[in-house]
């Protein structure tokens, strides 16, 4: 099991998250001596704008006490700065696990449904993973994660639609025009958002005039965005030449009337135009909504977007919520199954090294007349006997994992039956065997893996929650 | 023959039908359905496959040449703009046309059952040119329905961005507005040479048959009547900027007079008259 320490916009302001930033070239050295520390075995750190959290697993031995991994982690977080200790949260166990699937399906962002949040974890977990401070445990629980919130995004529309006035804008413009490489976009006036909009639609493959009442000002902000500047003579002609034009002055009037666009029109024969009007008071006509082929959205026509999109992705928030639930739901069941694994393997280890042993006795001496392929067939031979021999003690050590009835024999009373009956202890046996905390395949590490593996056994499920 | 006939077209049928539900769903989801959207395509794609292979086992069976007939040159009507839509809907983005598509698909082919069977050609006209007026006239449709269902689409989107309503929802999956109306022109600009020789061998035949009465009058007039509009949206498209919903509404009026042209085929077909 795991621990999740840290803190993000929930529970801190700016003003401490950023006391808590790491740079990129300094992480996997404190990654490298968090696992140094003797509670802690393996680590990743995710760091975003809105949080930072140290997600850990305990050093074998730990296990049985997963608060003192997570004390250890607070210490390493505050160590430098000590001040930010009241605002990290400690997730423990069962609790940890179900944060780090929220988190990675972004139900626990500052915009539900951000889509940038599952490519940081991912990225947290490959640089830990190069760095080394990946084990058995995160390698089994972080592709879970991601497998989780790729479920929430693929069947439900937690992450659809544009959640910010510029986005919006830009995905308007793409409804009407679609590729808009070659495209015009014209700014009148400035301001952020618009500056913005400019930048989005640059990137989208537009080309961007800017004009403005001062001609420096409007070369200034063209060199910002990478467009060519106009004087504000040239206004008409620019939105003839405009697909799409962007305004936000701060005049008291309209800057677009009716008739401006209504010749625009005729020399554009008939194009479409979108108009985006950022500014209060508005710089555009509505009038001109009523011409054939010109659209015009102003900054609550936007807004408006913005919280449908909120308010649906909260409504689908719900459905991720149940995903999630399930996903972590499984996560226990597994871990639960695997507690018997450290028993299944140092009974198969046990078993397998008395046939061997055995075995290369009678190659010695009975059997020494074998030859290579007769001898690869006894040993195959049992392998298998050994394989269904231990088929139903596997079967029946998992069931008393999941099923803690009162009713039969549990898995404690088994287990310790066994290592009794075969002079053996599980927990030591397991460790050393190989068969046990192995890196997870390709398609695990994607979060696509089946449920089969195994983690150490199951520590004490503890929450706790600053 | 006849098993492989009659069994392309229920499989085609079932095609059509489940690919016009996918459409429709992708249409309307809520979720990232990229199966359906996968899917969805593929099918209609298989429905064309099956649907090409009904017409040319059935009419190898009939021995009738597909364009001969209006029974087959309904359904290949339909082929056609199966096909043209499955070639324009990645360079054009037209996913959702398939919305529209895929049912139309579906109706002409089993529309067509319905119809007249057999060859419709009439005495005193010129066998060859009267299959090459089938033909034209054929492209032309298939091409035209496409150019009305984009009109449509554009009809639908546009309204959709003038009031602002469930622009966050439905916005990303219809096309863009000006890849609809790019689409409706150039399938006008395809089909109208083709429509316009199936004009004028019409006008010959008409010139040629002793009788006809009021229905192939009617059917005449229709037919001067869709060329005119379609003309006059492509011509005004390029003098006025006639474009955008003037454009789709003057395309899917068009549309219509023609598919009155197909529905009176359709009904003396089915009462086995002649052209």
């Amino acid at each position: 099991m795991i621990v999740v320490v840290g803190l993000s916009h929930r529970t801190a302001p700016i003003a401490v998250r950023e006391k808590l930033v790491l740079d990129a070239e300094g992480l996997p050295d404190f990654l490298r001596a968090l696992v140094q520390r003797p509670e802690v075995g393996e680590a990743l750190l995710v760091s975003t704008c809105n949080r930072v959290e140290l997600v850990a697993a305990g050093r074998a031995g730990f296990d049985s006490d997963l608060n003192l991994v997570a004390k250890a982690c607070i210490e390493a977080l505050s160590a430098n700065a000590p001040d930010i200790a009241p605002h990290l949260y400690a997730h423990v166990g069962g609790a940890a696990v179900r944060h780090l699937f929220r988190v990675a399906a972004s139900l626990d962002s500052m915009v539900l449904g951000e889509p940038q949040i599952l490519g940081q974890v991912k990225e947290a977990y490959e640089l830990a993973r190069a760095t080394g401070t990946v084990g058995s445990v995160l390698h089994r629980t972080v592709p879970r994660a991601i497998r989780a919130a790729k479920r929430v995004r693929t069947e439900t529309a937690i992450g659809s639609g544009q959640v910010s006035v510029p986005s919006v804008a830009v995905d308007l413009t793409r409804q009407i025009f679609g590729d808009l490489s070659g495209r015009v976009a014209l700014l009148v006036g400035s301001g952020e958002m618009a500056e913005a909009v400019a930048r989005l639609l640059k990137v989208a493959g537009a080309s961007i005039l800017v004009v403005g009442r001062t001609l420096s000002k409007a070369e200034e902000l063209a060199n910002a965005v990478g467009g060519t500047a106009r004087p504000w003579t040239a206004l008409s002609q620019s939105i003839v030449d405009a697909d799409v034009v962007v305004t936000s002055t701060s005049a008291p009037h309209h800057v677009v009337d009716y008739e401006m666009v209504s010749a625009a029109r005729k020399a554009r024969k008939g194009r479409n135009q979108f108009f985006i009007d950022l500014a209060v008071p508005r710089d555009v006509e509505p009038r001109i909504e009523e011409l054939d082929g010109e659209f015009l959205y102003n900054i609550d026509d936007l807004s408006k977007v913005v919280s449908e999109t909120l308010s649906s992705r909260s409504r689908e928030a719900a459905s991720a919520e149940a995903i999630v639930g399930r996903e972590a739901e499984g996560y226990d069941r597994w871990a639960d199954a695997e507690q018997a694994t450290p028993t299944i393997v140092a009974l198969r280890a046990r078993l397998s090294a008395a046939l061997d042993e055995e075995l290369n006795r009678s190659f010695r001496g009975k059997l020494k007349h074998l030859s290579s392929d007769d001898r690869a067939a006894v040993s195959k031979m049992l392998e298998s006997s050994v394989n269904r021999i231990l088929h139903q003690p596997t079967v029946r050590l998992r069931q008393a994992a999941l099923e803690r009835s009162s009713d039969t024999l549990s898995l404690e009373q088994l287990s310790s039956a066994i290592s009794e009956l075969f002079s053996f202890d599980a927990e030591s046996e397991a460790t050393s065997s190989p068969d046990n905390g192995a890196e997870p395949s390709d398609a695990e590490a994607s979060g696509t893996g089946s449920d089969e593996g195994s983690i150490p056994p199951r520590a004490r499920v503890v929450a706790s929650r600053r | 023959m006849v098993d492989i006939a009659t069994i392309a077209f229920y499989l085609g049928v079932i095609a059509y039908s489940a690919a016009a539900t996918l459409f429709f769903l992708d249409l309307a989801r809520r979720d990232g359905g990229n199966v359906r959207a996968q899917w969805a395509p593929r099918l209609l794609a298989i429905g064309g496959v099956l649907h090409a292979v009904h017409v040319v086992t059935a009419s190898m069976l009939s021995r009738v040449c597909p364009i001969d007939s209006l029974h087959f040159a309904l359904s290949f009507t339909a082929l056609i703009s199966v096909a043209a839509y499955l070639a324009l809907r990645e360079r054009l983005r037209l996913f959702a046309l398939g919305a529209f598509i895929a049912p139309i698909a579906l109706t002409f082919l089993v529309g067509a059952q319905f119809v007249g069977h057999g060859s419709d050609a009439v005495q005193g006209v010129s066998r060859t040119l009267l299959m090459f007026h089938i033909a034209a006239n054929v492209g032309g449709v298939g091409l035209f329905l496409i150019a009305g269902a984009s009109g449509s689409v554009y009809l639908v989107q546009e309204r959709r961005l003038r009031t602002k309503k469930r622009v966050a929802h439905l916005g990303s999956r219809l096309p863009p507005l000006d890849a609809l109306d790019t689409t409706s022109h150039r399938l006008l600009l395809a089909g109208f040479p083709l429509m316009t020789f199936g004009v004028v061998t019409g006008a010959v035949f008409s010139h040629q048959m002793t009788s006809g009465g009021s229905a192939v009058l009617l059917r005449s007039l229709l037919g001067y009547a869709t060329w005119l509009l379609l003309a006059g949206v492509l011509v005004l498209r390029n003098t006025a900027g006639f474009r955008g919903r003037k454009a789709a509404y003057g395309t899917i009026a068009g549309v219509v007079c023609m598919l009155l042209v197909m529905l009176l085929y359709a009904v003396r077909g089915s009462a086995g008259g002649s052209l």
